[in-house]
């Protein structure tokens, strides 16, 4: 248990860096993420630009933390939308039961069937565009797993005694709902939030390198990658290695977190 | 209950098909323009409006929505999913021309992943506490916490520019003569991405089963009996492999999803390819197409995974007395 | 057949077994009775050279002037394929849920003594008819079977295999009262036809007295009473013993 306790720690930590230089990158790059410098294009790592310059000389350190403020910054907004619309689905489904629940979970079976980056490529295409677009698109397709959990809990709580006794006592629906169910299933929500939280950066990432999500022109690690398509014909390895680096040490943290988080779920649960 | 449970799956398999022609029709009203235009993509031009009067009159647009729809549905049932806007060329045509391209990219992932790692998780399972047991645990975290398309620039990055042993995209040689070795050669970089981004959670799976089925009762009725040590080891994966099954059944959908990134970093020209291409383009007709076939091939993977299971389970062939 | 002298198991030092002597008398029934937590399954699980990772033996374990506890994992495992044949308590857990009885009767018998299928099914066939198991018994899936028809098929398997040593832990305790007395008939019938030495054991003071030679008594790990069945049953020593022996009638 302590050494679980360190690497959740450590992981944290990690984590927390990151974050945190993403989030002040502002105030830390070296260089100014987008000025040009045709003298200095395609440098290799040195001590000047630690991780190298890109096409247009510019600072890819610089880029990459800004460029993780704008995946960060959609990767929350969407799991924030997500476990919105997973809650209220789930907790209808699970709540009420009976034939709404078998409609809905069936529905919900359903689309988890359909690859949701199809999903996600089709919603592009009619409304392809700013970072706000892109989280809203992420965020109405990733909540199919939250439903899912908080549907399965609000199942499981609904039984329990207290519940009962609240409903004998005339609690107000709205009550039971949001004090009893909606608190008693936070920890499960957040562990799947966790999870979502990591999927989210992996569905960014994919989309910016396909030329269809962040517009190019706006940096991000998956914007980067995709660029680094062509610079690494001419071999420019930093442009491929770096941000993808950034990329998995981030979902490797989070993942790591959530796993944690979920163990410890599972022994107070039993 | 076999019928039930087949019952189940397929009313299943019609609500994804259900949805995933809503998804393509929607596209289609949310596309700028007339509908028709999308329909006939760059052809809508060259129409004449006696032509265009049939087609609105044919497709029914001024009836409710979801006649529009019955319509739509009964025309692609037959095989006419429109015209690309781009190419001019019946979108069922392009397909056709894609579709065994995404097909021998995911069937042959999905071939290796699954003997790959059903070796690697017996083996690890079986040997608790071993140097596999552990690697394996620890690569797979690290190999989901990977995005494929990365991994793919790593690859182009070492195995196509710096030693030049694969062609980085493409797939044949502009003088090959597009034969069998000549496909093989251009698939090595893709399908490794593919297969190394899967077979580890895949192996790790098997690897949590079998170690929890090793320590079942009759293992060890079997093993107190002398049973052979290969004839136990058959018995364990033939209980753990169910779950592994069904585990592959929920993944098919992500195969699809993580061969689109791999198709185009390694312009293997499939349906992913051409998904993305499409939404590029905004060419809606063939990304309505692509989508709905996209689907179907999804729901037919299922149902082959389901087959597999009814073979695999005696419990749901037979139903137990018990 | 066998001699067991001092033997004591402790797992994570707790004593389970605590200086154990006895002999198992060749071509004999002999049955250990205890409640659970007595420490008779550990008894077993030592013959059989099966105790968890955990545990240290002291003591010996002698069978045919081998010393069990002293082998190698693999003579041990031999031995076991050799000589023995042991049924356990849970019949529906037993067997593999995916595979026919078939098979896995064959795994149990025939493919330790490297015989083949053929000669197999020739020989189970018959086996299987006398111990009045369904006809198609060796085409169904373990959970189209009853508990006490498993339980008969761990028998064929003696049956078909007439080991030196039958082996059985509590075989009747998750069958109900009608298999309880048919299983215990047809284990019977095997000893006197085979005449294999049969090491049983049970809490159930029935199963003892319908079928056992010779009884051991076990309490915490330790033997207090042994003898000759009329001598338990009539003329208890042991106060807990006694204590049974008076809940029993």
């Amino acid at each position: 248990m302590r050494k679980e306790q360190k690497m959740l720690i450590f992981w944290l930590v990690i984590l927390g860096l990151l974050v945190g230089f993403t989030l002040f990158s502002s105030w830390l790059v070296p260089f100014e993420p987008n000025a040009m410098d045709m003298n200095h294009i395609y440098e290799a790592p040195n001590g000047t630009h630690l991780l190298g310059t890109d096409q247009l000389g510019r600072d890819v350190l610089s880029r990459l933390l800004v460029g993780g403020r704008v995946t960060l910054f959609i990767a929350t907004l969407s799991v924030v939308l997500s476990s919105i619309i997973g809650i209220i689905y789930g907790g209808i489904s699970g709540y009420f039961g009976g034939a709404i629940d078998a409609v809905m979970m069936r529905i919900l079976e359903a689309f988890l069937t359909i690859p949701s980056l199809v999903i996600v490529l089709a919603l592009q295409a009619i409304m392809q565009g700013s970072v706000w677009r892109m989280a809203m698109i992420m965020g109405c397709t990733g909540w199919f797993v939250t439903a899912r959990i908080v549907r399965s809990e609000f199942i499981r709580l609904k039984e329990l005694e207290f519940i009962h006794m609240a409903k004998m006592f005339r609690t107000p629906l709205w009550k039971i709902l949001f004090r009893h169910l909606l608190r008693n299933s936070l920890p499960a929500i957040f562990v799947v939030t966790i999870f979502n939280f990591a999927g989210a950066i992996f569905t960014e990432v994919s989309l910016s390198f396909l030329g269809i999500g962040v517009p190019p022109s706006i940096p991000s690690w998956g914007t980067m990658l995709y660029t680094a398509q062509n610079d690494l014909l001419v071999g420019a390895w930093w442009m491929g290695l770096f941000p993808g680096m950034f990329i998995f040490v981030t979902i490797l943290c989070v993942q790591a977190i959530g796993s944690r988080f979920k163990q410890r779920g599972g022994q107070t649960h039993v | 209950m076999i019928a039930k449970w087949i019952g189940k799956r397929v009313i299943m398999g019609t609500i994804v098909l259900i949805i995933v022609s809503f998804l393509s029709f929607f596209l289609m009203h949310a596309a700028p323009g007339n509908p028709a235009a999308a329909y006939y993509g760059g052809n809508a031009q060259t129409l004449s409006t006696a032509e265009k009067e049939r087609i609105e009159t044919a497709f029914g647009l001024d009836q409710p929505i979801l006649y529009q729809y019955g319509v739509w549905l009964r025309e692609a049932m037959q095989g006419n999913l429109g015209y690309s806007a781009k190419e001019g060329r019946p979108v069922a045509t392009i397909i056709q021309e894609r579709l065994p391209n995404t097909l021998q990219l995911v069937v042959g992932t999905l071939g290796i992943v699954a003997i790959a790692s059903t070796w690697l998780g017996l083996q690890a399972g079986m040997k608790e506490g071993s140097l596999l047991d552990r690697g394996l645990s620890f690569v797979s975290i690290a190999s989901s916490a990977i995005p494929p398309f990365w991994l793919g620039i790593l690859f182009i990055m070492v195995f196509s520019v710096q030693l030049g042993w694969f062609p980085s995209s493409g797939m044949k040689d502009v003088r090959g003569d597009g034969g069998l070795v000549d496909r093989l050669y251009h698939m090595v970089l893709p399908l490794s991405v593919l297969v190394l981004a899967h077979v580890g959670v895949f192996a790790r799976f098997l690897q949590e089963n079998v170690k929890a089925e090793k320590h079942r009762y009759y293992v060890e009725v079997a093993r107190a009996n002398g049973v052979p040590e290969r004839a136990i080891r058959k018995m364990i994966l033939r209980n753990a492999i169910i779950p592994y099954i069904n585990y592959v059944g929920v993944t098919i959908p992500s195969f699809f999803g993580g061969s689109i990134v791999v198709e185009t970093l390694f312009g293997w020209s499939g349906l992913g390819q051409l998904l993305v291409k499409a939404v590029m383009v905004k060419d809606f007709p063939v990304l309505m197409g692509a989508i709905l076939i996209t689907g179907v091939v999804v729901v037919i993977c299922l149902f082959v995974i389901d087959v597999l299971m009814i073979c695999l389970n005696p419990r749901l062939r037979r139903g137990g007395i018990v | 057949m066998f001699k067991i002298e001092h033997v004591t198991v402790r797992i994570n030092e707790k004593f389970i077994l605590n200086d154990l002597s006895f002999t198992v008398p060749k071509g004999q029934i002999t049955v250990m009775i205890g409640e659970s937590g007595s420490g008779k399954s550990t008894m077993l699980s030592a013959i059989l050279g099966m105790l968890p990772a955990q545990a240290t033996v002291e003591g010996s374990i002698f069978f045919n002037g081998r010393n069990i506890v002293e082998l190698a994992k693999q003579d041990q495992s031999v031995l076991r394929q050799r000589h023995f044949f042991t049924i356990f308590q849970d019949a529906a857990n037993s067997f593999s849920p995916t595979q026919k009885m078939k098979q896995q009767l064959y795994g149990l018998t025939a493919l330790r003594m490297g015989q083949t299928k053929a000669v197999f099914l020739a020989k189970m066939k018959h086996i299987v008819q006398d111990l009045h198991l369904p006809a198609d018994v060796l085409e169904r899936y373990p959970f189209e079977l009853s508990g006490g028809m498993l339980q008969r098929c761990m028998l064929a398997c003696a049956l078909y295999l007439a080991p030196a040593v039958l082996l059985a832990d509590e075989p009747t305790s998750s069958l109900d009262m009608l298999h309880q007395q048919e299983f215990i008939q047809q284990l019977k019938r095997l000893h006197t036809r085979l005449e294999t030495t049969v090491l049983l054991i049970t809490h159930d003071l029935d199963v003892a007295a319908s079928i056992a030679d010779f009884i051991l008594v076990m309490k915490n790990g330790e033997i207090v009473e042994r003898g000759q069945v009329t001598e338990i049953f009539e003329q208890p020593k042991h106060p807990y013993t006694r204590q049974l022996v008076a809940h029993h009638f």
